[in-house]
């Protein structure tokens, strides 16, 4: 963990404004978005000016650290709801292989952005975004996206558990059966290898085909965190995934979060600060609709640059 | 609130809960006393029949204007029959082929009201549909009889005779367009308001936190409602059905106007004249006074006592399918 952290280098940045450790480099604000599989193919995506030698020695750092690079990146995004702006001119990234939390008080806009990443907006005809969202180097964005396609790679977890009233196993199966046509015992191991990565195996194992709906609130939680990872996302959205269980489940839903980091990369909404600090890598921290301060975990809970920020954090509003 | 509750409001409650009771009693003991009614009604019927009741094909009053005889010691016409095979066909037939066409109709209509049509229309298309429930069926029964009889004899029956030919049910003759399926036609429409407005209240409530997340995992609309919110709905489509099956069951007025009204004759297709029980009942009670035995009006009585009987199983069999497949659904 510490030891990703440390390079600056793929640690995401606010566009336009700078970390305080990151000033020291130079071009620290372009790096985030200069991995090198995209560097010079996205257009758009912000400003990229990195010559060929910056562009190695990114290299060069995104090898020592594995694969991280830049999952996903908002460029000057804009949401309404109908008329109104719930999210101003966002510019961020999120880190492959890591867990980016957003918080902030009720009505900031974090789910909103969430929203906007595997576009559930699109089921309500007055609500709409601008700007540019870069799922690897595709602006998911643009008209021509195949929504279907994009949900099944950006899965979601919701606030509160939504397992369908049918079996433990058909849950899990739901999302595989609308892309993939398996034999049976192909869909027995992906069921098992889903709900072993959600932590639930051994709970629900004898009782697969017992209906989701009498489960335990946090075992539907995490049923629904296996139905996602069922379907192979590479990122996951999770829009406050604890926030309707009791502490026990909580704990274990954070556990996984841990566990489920090292195969997607995750985004959450959080409105527990405790869980923003205990879960995540990355923070960012929104307040009516625009993107005050992002940057990295530890720095935003224990230095924040902004005193908006250090006062959400310490519990003076919010 | 938890203070001790004082005599004179004891004896509000127990008189309000005596009211209560009175009331909602009140629903089924008249249930209790149509049945009873019924029954020592056409209890000679019940006697003089027995069971050729049920099997037998012909339905005759006998000569009213003989002297009646006396016959299993019940004093009848001579040559009275009263089989009602012929009828409880016409209605079995009729409903189930109504059903078996509005159901999918309807849940068309209640997917359309739910998630297709424009938000802004949704309510006032679901006004109009419920709105067609409670028009009168005489009005169903007169356009029958005006658009859809002429219809069906033209283009509709030659049209399914020559495509499923093969099959013994859709082969000719035709006919002049009363008979079964005319009747189920205007069954099936009658019915699908009532199926649909049920159905689509019930899609409605799916919850959208189950819709969003079902479109998460990158499921398309139809997918959706196919695959989560249709199985979600299951008991109130079974539940919907079964009322519109009673409702077809009992229908009297609308069937009477276009089934062609078939005495001792069993459809050989389903273009073939029908009669249900229902509005054979309505037809003959008439003609039935005339019998000076009495015996005529008793068994028609004993066909409206074996409606009754059908039209309660099918209600009980629709709650224990309800029951079990709501159980699994809720929880």
């Amino acid at each position: 963990m510490a030891g990703s952290r440390a390079g600056a280098g793929n640690r995401p940045g606010l566009a336009g404004q700078s970390l305080p450790h990151q000033t020291k480099m130079t071009a620290a604000m372009t790096l985030p978005t200069a991995v090198p599989y995209s560097a010079g193919r996205v257009r758009g995506a912000g400003a990229l000016p990195v010559g060929q030698g910056a562009d190695e020695r990114i290299r060069d750092q995104v090898m020592s650290e594995g694969q991280n690079g830049i999952k996903l990146r908002a460029r000057d995004l804009y949401f309404y709801y109908g008329k109104e702006v719930a999210l101003k001119n966002i510019s961020l990234d999120i880190a492959t292989h890591m867990v980016t939390a957003f918080i902030g008080p009720s009505g900031c806009g974090k789910s909103t952005l969430l929203r906007t990443f595997n576009r559930m907006y699109e089921l309500y005809a007055d609500q709409k975004a601008t700007g540019e969202v870069y799922l690897d180097d595709r602006n998911i964005l643009l008209p021509g996206e195949d929504l279907y396609r994009l949900r099944a790679r950006v899965g979601m977890v919701f606030q509160k558990p939504t397992p369908f009233p049918i079996s433990v196993y058909e849950n899990v199966a739901f999302g595989v059966r609308l892309y993939e046509r398996l034999r049976k015992s192909d869909m027995d191991d992906r069921v098992e290898a889903a709900l072993r990565q959600a932590a639930l195996w051994d709970e629900v194992s004898g009782k697969l085909s017992q209906n989701a709906l009498s489960l335990s609130g946090g075992q539907q939680q995490r049923l629904c965190i296996a139905r996602a990872v069922a379907v192979k996302p590479e990122v996951l959205l999770l829009d406050e995934p604890a926030s309707a269980l009791d502490p026990i489940s909580t704990f274990k839903i954070e556990e996984l979060i841990y566990e489920l980091k090292q195969k997607y990369t995750i985004a959450i909404v959080t409105h527990n600060m405790q869980q923003a600090a205990r879960v995540s890598d990355y923070t960012a921290f929104m307040y009516l609709g625009e993107l005050v301060e992002f940057g990295d975990t530890n720095t935003i809970f224990t230095n924040p640059r902004k005193q908006q920020t250090e006062d959400y954090i310490t519990g003076r509003y919010g | 609130m938890a203070g001790p509750v004082s005599e004179d409001e004891m004896n509000n409650r127990s008189y309000y809960r005596l009211l209560l009771i009175g009331i909602t009693a009140l629903i089924p003991l008249s249930l209790f006393a149509v049945f009873v009614f019924l029954g020592t009604y056409s209890w000679p019927a019940i006697r003089f029949n027995g069971l050729h009741f049920l099997i037998g094909k012909t339905w005759s009053l006998g000569n009213l204007y003989a002297n009646p005889i006396t016959l299993h010691g019940a004093v009848v016409p001579r040559g009275a029959r009263y089989g009602v095979l012929v009828f409880v066909a016409g209605t079995v037939l009729s409903s189930l082929i109504a059903l078996a066409i509005a159901v999918p109709v309807s849940l068309g209509v209640a997917v359309f009201l739910s998630e297709g049509a424009p938000p802004r229309l949704r309510p006032a298309l679901s006004f109009i549909v419920e709105l067609l429930a409670g028009v009168p069926s005489v009005v169903y029964g007169l356009w029958g009889f005006a658009v859809l009889i002429p219809f069906v004899a033209a283009t509709l029956g030659p049209g399914l005779k020559h495509l499923f030919g093969w099959i013994p049910f859709f082969r000719g003759p035709v006919g002049g367009g009363y008979g079964l399926l005319s009747a189920s036609l205007v069954l099936a429409l009658m019915v699908v308001p009532i199926i649909a407005a049920t159905v689509r209240d019930a899609l409605s409530k799916v919850p959208l936190e189950i819709k969003e997340a079902a479109y998460g995992l990158g499921a398309s609309r139809f997918e959706v409602v196919s695959r989560v919110m249709l199985p979600m709905a299951r008991a109130s489509v079974i539940g919907a059905s079964i009322l519109g099956l009673g409702r077809a069951l009992g229908e009297t007025m609308a069937v009477l106007m276009v089934s062609g009204g078939a005495l001792n004759y069993l459809p050989g297709n389903i273009y073939g004249p029908v009669s249900t029980m229902a509005s054979f009942i309505a037809s003959q009670l008439d003609s039935a006074l005339q019998d000076p035995t009495g015996m005529a009006v008793r068994s028609l009585a004993e066909i409206a006592l074996l409606l009754f009987g059908i039209t309660v199983l099918v209600n009980i069999l629709a709650r224990l399918l309800i029951g079990r497949k709501g159980a699994t659904a809720r929880a």
